[in-house]
């Protein structure tokens, strides 16, 4: 989840209405804001990436002033008409790779270094989030007194130099994509534009000119948003208007071809049934404190016969529907405010048969001396196969793992407990340890089974001993009779393995382990066991 | 009531009665007890107050290489004497003889005043002036002889130092002891005294450790317990899902960051081919369309993943099922692509608990809530709003750590959202809550580091006990 630092008194000032530090604090958290890390003068705070208005001090406060009363209701963007020339024109050659791009002029306001830094942390987080790694749409904020309207949105060609942002000399479209690290890391998404004079501002959605860098002399600004997603492309113009519009900007209307923009910031209104809202919340609100609570969280509502009509701005392309102002309310209305309830029920609970099953073998293994061992089921090569000299052919894979001890899954546990007592060889003996757990193999797609095995390390540990702790178990828990039919098998010594035989069909193999295996695991006494695989008779039926 | 002693302790008492202040390594010997059983006894009668146990630096001393020499065939002077005893003889002669030790010889002799050295027609001669008896120097050497001998004992002091002047003649060893001596109230312990076939019940025995369930699945069985004690019972599903199940069916759409391989395991080659029922399928594939605006893909929903969260099994039950009201649960294993870290594993346990009803609310989910936590033994908690994608509205329990002294976050919460619950026909409200296992077992068994409970590690297992 996204972070974003907060100067204390920055935010006290721009929540005004002499709120004071302690009550900011305090009420963070009810806008839904986690608290990383509290200073004297600063807080960290987590916010859900549905919410981006939030990674700046200026959309948290104009939360807080809902939340604490000082404001309510939604703020209006107000989009003043600019002169003929605010125009980007488009050509078909862009409709085909990022077809979609929309921009607003901002004038004034409080564009100091820290809201410089806040304005970049939002264009990084819209570009993670809406923007999908800027794929679906990415933000350019540029210094609008450096650029000479209108602009042109077009395809340039790999050889087109300009200097980009934050470096000194002219690069070639296709030096940018080779040798600085946003090329890399966004060059699969591609393409172009180009301003009046052949002067170039931004290659979207790879990086900016230097030409329109934005600073803390900047007045006027030109944001201009490109994608691949409509909805996305204006949706994140939404929350950047949003946010200069806090700031103090004056907002003017930029026109995409003969397109203005101001369009983009109609509200959609969605009717809410209170019905709805006290069922859900369990209260009985009147529809006028429905609409109180929801104009808290800045949300514009008014009653209409027995429903609420609520206005959303376009930055909460959160809300989807109803529901979604079901929460508002609560918000509103505030989560320490809402008493605890206990539903009646009349309903027995249970486990289910295969927890009971496997709680009662866990049991008589205690009873039999093994200590429980909990292990992934994601386990390496090295463990599930190589060290075992156990056959690899159904190995299943996962893709991509960023830990090399989890790559496979198992399709048996005993490896793991060799593991276990190779870790362990420090400890005292016998150590005796037993584990059960899910086992992977093939199957359509991939079948799943419970297993149970158990391994006893000791100098006098034999095969004798861990057959009678098998039927011992059986016996206890199911009165089941089994039987152990030699075999060979490469984790256990030859001539010392068996499988295990129930009703005349092997569910299991059991033996004492190979001494070259042991080795592998560095373990220095004599290892016995059995591993029986519970889905294929006691957990049946 | 007198006390019981271990034959150890009386054999111990009965020697220092006649022997008092002794090392351990004396005591041992004397009694011909091992070293081991000694220091336990020891270690017993100082836990009762019957002996005390002073530590000390103690210097011995015994024979080097050139003193055990000296020892057998006399030192340099002396063999220098016996030649010259019978008649005089010239210096070349005993030179030979006493090769190396000639110098010392010559010096030590005629520093005592032993010999007169006479210049001869060609050289000099050696001759005896007086035979002086056995020396204390000799004394001491034999005296010292094969033992190792106490400094403190040997009281002629101004020998021992002439001795060590010597190279190679002594060693001085230094070691620690730790000598023992009774305290009054054992000096009149009758050690002759029957045996009345008591044992000294108070006394320390070795530890034995229970074979037992590991400390996490206990955490994992007691909340089992709490769910079945509030009526709700549990369901199970398989680890591998269709990403139908474990995303889209959940409201995630297909190209949002949490679907990324560097997020999710992603099973290699596999892919369901049987997962839902073509209607369960179209219904989902609207409700991305409509609510996310874009084209849903089937195959994405049939690569297999390893499961994130145990949500995709509350959902196909519900789907499969559509109670009207049901109380469920379902509690196991979840995956994340993370790298490992104190706080964080690729596999840990997660719960989910669900309530369908015609009239449950968000109150009803924080009561049942509350209700949980209180049977866990966490009596303070309250509740904040969060976000989660299938829930809304979504909140997260805070529950206050006495030992770090401050607010945790615990289970997350919410109402699932219509565009989850619709597409399979449940129409009435379904509260869910849960989270993750091993964040309630740390508070419990006060770990720092969650990777604790699979290092699998012996002395943690056979000794963990819980602390909340």
């Amino acid at each position: 989840m996204p972070v974003v630092t907060l100067n204390l008194k920055r935010l006290e000032k721009l929540v005004g209405g002499k709120t004071c530090k302690s009550k900011i604090i305090e009420s963070l958290p009810f806008l839904g804001l986690d608290i990383e890390e509290e200073a004297k003068d600063y807080i960290r705070v987590e916010y859900s990436p549905n919410r981006p208005d939030y990674a700046t001090d200026v959309g948290i406060a104009s939360g807080l002033q809902g939340l604490l009363g000082l404001k309510k209701g939604a703020e209006k963007l107000d989009i003043k008409k600019s002169a003929k020339s605010a125009l980007i024109e488009t050509n078909a050659a862009t409709k085909k790779v990022r077809p979609h791009i929309c921009g607003i002029i901002a004038k004034g306001g409080r564009l100091d270094d820290e809201t410089i830094k806040q304005l970049i942390a939002l264009q990084e987080d819209l570009h993670f989030g809406v923007g999908r790694r800027r794929k679906k749409a990415s933000v350019g904020i540029h210094d609008l007194d450096k650029i000479s309207l209108p602009l042109s949105y077009t395809v340039a060609s790999r050889a087109h130099k300009f200097v980009p942002l934050a470096m000194n000399n002219e690069m070639s479209v296709e030096q940018i994509l080779e040798k600085m690290d946003v090329g890399h890391d966004y060059g699969h998404l591609l393409k172009n534009q180009e301003n009046a004079k052949k002067n170039t501002i931004s290659f979207p959605p790879i990086i900016n000119s230097a030409l329109t860098t934005v600073s803390a002399k900047t007045k006027n600004l030109l944001v201009e948003v490109t994608g691949t997603d409509k909805n996305a492309t204006e949706d994140t113009l939404a929350v950047v208007a949003t946010t200069l519009h806090g700031l103090g900007s004056m907002l003017y209307d930029f026109k995409t071809d003969a397109k203005g923009s101001s369009q983009i910031f109609k509200t959609r209104s969605v009717t809410l049934d209170p019905v709805l809202v006290n069922q859900i919340l369990g209260l009985k609100l009147a529809p006028s404190a429905i609409c109180n609570h929801l104009k808290k969280c800045r949300l514009d509502a008014v009653p209409r016969g027995k429903k609420i009509i609520c206005n959303i701005p376009r930055f909460r392309f959160d809300v989807f529907g109803p529901m979604d102002l079901v929460e508002e309310i609560a918000l509103g209305y505030g989560i320490q405010n809402l008493t605890t309830s206990l539903p009646a029920s009349t309903s027995v609970g249970q486990k289910n048969p295969v927890t009971k099953k496997l709680d009662q073998l866990s049991q008589i293994m205690t009873g039999l001396g093994f200590t429980e061992t909990l292990n992934s089921s994601l386990t390496s090569k090295r463990v599930l196969y190589e060290a075992t000299k156990r056959d690899s052919s159904g190995l299943i894979e996962v893709l991509e793992s960023k830990s090399q001890e989890h790559t496979i899954l198992r399709d048996s546990i005993l490896p793991g407990l060799l593991e276990n007592l190779s870790r362990n060889i420090h400890e005292s003996y016998p150590q005796k340890l037993f584990e059960t757990g899910t086992v992977f193999s093939k199957g359509s797609p991939i079948k799943e089974s419970i297993s149970l095995a158990c391994l006893s390390a000791h100098k006098d540990t034999s095969f004798t001993e861990i057959k009678a702790a098998l039927q011992s178990l059986l016996k206890t828990d199911s009165n089941i009779e089994c039987s152990t039919k030699a075999s060979e098998n490469p984790i256990f010594a030859q001539g010392k393995t068996a499988d295990v035989i129930v009703a005349g069909k092997k569910v299991g193999v059991i033996g004492e382990i190979n001494l070259q295996v042991i080795e592998n695991f560095k373990i220095r006494v004599p290892v016995s066991g059995f591993e029986i695989i519970l889905s294929d008779f006691v957990l049946q039926g | 009531m007198s006390q019981v002693l271990h034959p150890i302790e009386k054999t111990i008492i009965k020697l220092l009665k006649t022997a008092p202040d002794l090392a351990e390594e004396q005591i041992a010997e004397k009694t011909g007890l091992s070293i081991d059983q000694t220091r336990r006894g020891i270690e017993w009668l100082r836990l009762k107050s019957l002996a005390t146990v002073s530590e000390s630096e103690k210097s011995f001393v015994k024979l080097g290489a050139n003193g055990i020499k000296a020892k057998q065939e006399g030192l340099p002077e002396r063999k220098l004497l016996n030649l010259i005893a019978s008649q005089p003889a010239p210096f070349s002669d005993l030179q030979k003889k006493l090769a190396g030790e000639i110098n010392v010889a010559i010096a030590n002799a005629k520093k005592n005043d032993w010999i007169t050295i006479q210049k001869g027609e060609t050289e000099n001669i050696v001759s005896l002036k007086q035979n002086p008896g056995q020396t204390r120097e000799e004394k001491m050497i034999s005296y010292i002889a094969e033992n190792k001998v106490a400094v403190d004992q040997i009281k002629d002091s101004a020998t021992l130092e002439s001795i060590k002047r010597r190279p190679d003649f002594l060693v001085i060893e230094t070691t620690k002891s730790r000598t023992v001596s009774l305290s009054e109230q054992a000096k009149t312990i009758d050690t002759e005294k029957e045996d009345t076939g008591a044992i000294d019940v108070e006394a320390d025995v070795p530890r034995v450790y229970a074979a037992r369930t590991h400390p996490l699945k206990d955490t994992i069985d007691e909340i089992r317990e709490v769910f079945v004690s509030l009526g709700f019972s549990e369901v199970m599903g398989n680890l591998a899902q269709p990403s139908f199940w474990n995303f889209d069916a959940l409201f995630t759409p297909q190209d949002h960051p949490a679907r990324e391989m560097q997020d999710t395991f992603y099973i290699k080659g596999k892919a369901a081919e049987k997962f839902a029922s073509p209607t369960q399928i179209k219904r989902v594939s609207d409700s991305h369309k409509k609510g996310w605006k874009y084209d849903w893909n089937v195959d994405a929903a049939k690569k297999m993943v390893l499961r994130t969260h145990t949500t995709c099994v509350t959902i196909k039950y519900l789907a499969e099922n559509k109670p009207d009201e049901a109380r469920i649960f379902s509690l196991g294993r979840v995956f994340r692509n993370e790298k490992l870290s104190y706080k964080h594993l690729v596999e840990f346990n997660q719960v989910e608990g669900i309530v369908v009803g015609k009239n449950v609310s968000l109150r009803d989910l924080m009561g049942i809530q509350t209700e949980f936590y209180k049977k866990m033994g966490l009596y303070k908690i309250k509740f904040w709003p969060t976000f989660f994608p299938y829930t809304e509205p979504s909140l997260q329990t805070m529950v206050y750590n006495e030992r770090l002294g401050k607010w945790v976050e615990l289970f997350g919460m919410g109402i699932f959202r219509p565009e989850v619950t619709k597409p399979f026909g449940i129409t009435r409200p379904v509260l869910a809550w849960g989270g993750g296992i091993e964040r309630i077992a740390m508070l419990k068994y006060g770990l720092d580091d969650v990777r604790e409970f699979y290092n699998n590690n012996l002395s943690w297992l056979r000794t963990a006990s819980k602390c909340q």
